[in-house]
């Protein structure tokens, strides 16, 4: 056989092993990195510059990406800045401030920090802040509003959002003071029932905190019971009969089916609560 | 004898009562059918939906969803269930003080 | 708890059918014990013995026709005897009865029974037990289920019969097996000397539940017997304390009274047992649970849990409260 076919076969092999070898080599490097703790999860110890510029960058890619389909109404005709004021100052001012007001406590520890909307506010397509504000960002502090604030409210605080870096210190004073009258409006209807739409639920009230729900990826936990195949058990809380009505009545008021129960009043709206249940009904079939 | 549920965590020690025989626990709840209502693991017949699951019973922080789950009172709440939650469906179950110990030891070992 | 109750063909109740049962049987252990090692000897005799001239026919005669003849026939005698034994418990003329299997009995009526033999009619269903007591001097038959009492020393005539498929009645430690077949009435006899708690089930496949369809038979002296069918024989008495009123009316707002019947009350539905003392019997749901207050609330809340496919449909409508005062409720019903 010819010297040169040999030597590419061996070629070939080297290179093969050598590419093993090396995915090996990562593999392992990773895992000891997970378990011995030296990757760092505190919030006080800053990112690598590179691993700043990655999530930063990662999360405009990705809003934009997922933003696309988002249809901006006429904010001028539709929203109402009064009420996204009210809003924004329900919800957001704890962590990302106002113009002249300093943030809470609450939003002066974090990593990544809440950032300061007077750029990003004035930067960013309305489409792309309805989707964070809708959505949340994952692995930080900023929560999905979707289930909390009703459509109109949001456009309505991404009116104000849009509204706000053109404020002075004192715009700001004397808008604030004089809007006393608005409310930021919680939704009201649920939209159709889809099995998905129910998980986002079941975790936007965190509900798979205490309970190990079935279809949903969350902390084993015991603090309730498991919801995994309720639709067999006969009592709720050992008071109520297992019938979705009743189940719904639970969970839209804990404390008013059984006195001093553990389970705290989420606030949870009909309309969601409806859905969920029967989420919890059916799972399982 | 408590046999440490795998996922225990950071090694914490689980809930013991004092006084109570696991082995004779486990007989204490097939004697009394609590399986009518509980699934129990390792008692026979116990597969009832009326009331909740009690397997990995050590690991819950709370008992019947409103007191911190303590042996003494997994003991009290398996005697006389209704004088702490009124409203509850599991009633007053007529055994010996030692038997409730006993059982309560038998579902703070199992699986 | 009951699970201790006898049930047993070899630990036969004391001078009870089942005790005429077993001893047949430890005749035939016995008996063909002997014959089978009398049988293995000559065998290996055969076998390994220094050969001996012997008479052939003396052995086949004696050994493959006399010796069976005169064995199988005692037997055939005596289990006539025990059957016959069986079937005339209570009965003043049972060797009229027993020359009646060879046909040398008078021509007269002797299975006549007389008067003065308790009768109870036990009626099987899926998956549990009707049971009437006849009472002497009235039409009007002691409605009860799931349970038989019985008094020591007398004897007793089971009516059986089934109102669906074909079930059997069986109580090891006290008689045989007797079938209970729709459309036909069958009779079972039984006596004891002996008080206790018995055991019976049902002995023929019924269908998924048959596993789950048993009762216990209390056989105790005469005068706590009549104590007990006097006060079956009587509705109940309105409750006084309001838990149990609670329980007594959560009872109709589930609709319970559409299947079961409690006399007293106005409940009178004949599809599911009578309950009106449920509280006294020894058992629920047909021997498959003990019967508490816990049980109780259990078998109401789950029925398909503890016997699937059993006619009694899950009942999601009692609160916790509810569903404890009605089990103590019907606990109350001694």
């Amino acid at each position: 056989m010819p010297a040169g076919k040999i030597a590419n076969r061996h070629k070939a092999l080297f290179i093969a092993t050598g590419a093993v070898v090396l995915v090996v080599i990562g593999a392992t490097a990773g895992v000891v990195l997970l378990l011995s703790g030296a990757f760092s999860t505190a919030a006080t110890k800053q990112h690598f510059r590179i691993t700043y510029r990655i999530l930063e960058q990662g999360l405009k890619y990705s809003v934009a990406s997922n933003a696309d389909d988002i249809v901006v109404p006429d904010l001028d005709r539709v929203a109402d800045i009064d009420v996204g004021h009210a809003c924004y100052r329900e919800h957001c001012l704890q962590c990302h401030g106002a113009p002249g007001v300093a943030r809470e406590p609450l939003g002066r520890g974090q990593l990544p920090s809440p950032s300061s909307l007077a750029e990003s506010a004035r930067d960013w397509p309305a489409a792309h802040l309805f989707y964070v504000t809708q959505q949340g960002v994952r692995m930080s502090g900023m929560p999905a509003w979707e289930y909390r604030i009703s459509e109109q409210g949001l456009w309505a605080t991404v009116a104000f959002l849009k509204a706000m870096p053109r404020m002075t210190a004192d715009e700001y004073k004397r808008f604030a003071s004089s809007n006393t009258h608005a409310q930021c409006p919680r939704p009201t209807t649920a939209g159709e029932y889809s099995t998905e739409r129910a998980q986002i639920m079941l975790r936007q009230y965190a509900c798979d905190n205490c309970h190990i729900i079935a279809g949903m990826v969350g902390p084993i936990t015991h603090i309730g019971p498991s919801l995994v195949d309720w639709r067999e058990r006969k009592y709720i809380a050992g008071v109520l009969p297992n019938t979705r009505e009743n189940l719904v009545r639970w969970i839209v008021d804990p404390q008013g089916v059984s006195p001093h129960t553990l389970m705290p009043d989420l606030e949870v709206i009909e309309p969601h609560a409806e859905q969920m249940a029967r989420y919890l009904m059916a799972a399982g079939e | 004898m408590v046999m440490l549920a795998g996922c225990a965590g950071d090694g914490e020690s689980l809930p013991r009562v004092s006084g109570g025989d696991a082995e004779r626990g486990r007989v204490v709840l097939d004697r009394y059918q609590c399986g009518v209502c509980h699934v129990i693991p390792g008692v026979p017949s116990a597969f009832g939906k009326v009331g909740p699951a009690l397997d990995q019973y050590a690991q819950r922080p709370y008992l019947a969803g409103k007191f911190p789950n303590e042996p003494e009172t997994l003991v009290r709440w398996i005697l006389d269930a209704p004088s702490m939650a009124p409203q509850t469906a599991m009633p007053a179950i007529a055994m010996s003080h030692q038997d409730a110990r006993d059982a309560a030891a038998y579902l703070y070992t199992s699986d | 708890m009951e699970s201790r109750a006898a049930s047993s063909a070899i630990d036969p109740a004391a001078n009870s059918g089942a005790e005429l049962i077993d001893q047949l049987g430890t005749v035939l252990y016995i008996g063909g014990a002997a014959i089978f090692v009398v049988v293995m000897i000559l065998a290996i005799y055969g076998v390994y013995g220094k050969g001996r001239a012997i008479s052939a026919r003396r052995w086949l005669i004696g050994g493959g026709l006399v010796f069976p003849a005169v064995t199988l026939t005692a037997l055939m005698i005596y289990s006539l005897a025990v059957g016959n034994g069986l079937a005339a418990i209570g009965t003043s003329n049972a060797l009229q009865l027993f020359l009646d299997c060879f046909g040398l009995g008078s021509t007269e009526n002797t299975r006549a029974v007389p008067d003065g033999v308790l009768r109870i009619h036990v009626i099987g269903k899926q998956w549990w037990w009707e049971v009437r007591y006849e009472q002497p001097g009235s039409a009007e038959r002691i409605v009860l289920a799931n349970e038989i009492r019985l008094p020591t020393n007398q004897a007793v005539e089971l009516v059986l019969s089934s109102s669906d498929v074909i079930h059997s009645f069986w109580a090891p430690s006290l008689a045989g097996k007797v079938d209970m077949i729709p459309g036909r009435t069958t009779r079972l006899r039984l006596q004891t000397s002996q008080e206790g708690t018995f055991r019976a089930m049902c002995a023929e496949y019924c269908g998924g539940q048959h596993a789950l369809m048993a009762l216990y038979v209390v056989t105790e002296d005469p005068n706590e017997f009549n104590t007990w069918l006097t006060r079956q024989s009587q509705p109940i008495t309105a409750p006084t304390d309001s838990f149990l009123k609670l329980g007594q009316d959560a009872f109709f707002k589930g609709g319970c009274q559409s299947c079961h019947t409690i006399r007293g009350t106005p409940a009178n539905g004949t599809v599911g047992p009578d309950l009106t003392h449920v509280g006294s019997r020894k058992s629920l749901a047909a021997g498959a649970l003990d019967n508490h207050i816990g049980t109780t609330a259990g078998w109401i809340a789950g029925p398909q849990e503890v016997k699937p496919g059993n006619k009694m449909p899950e009942a999601s409508v009692y609160t916790g409260t509810e569903l404890r005062a009605l089990s103590a409720w019907l606990g109350s019903l001694q």
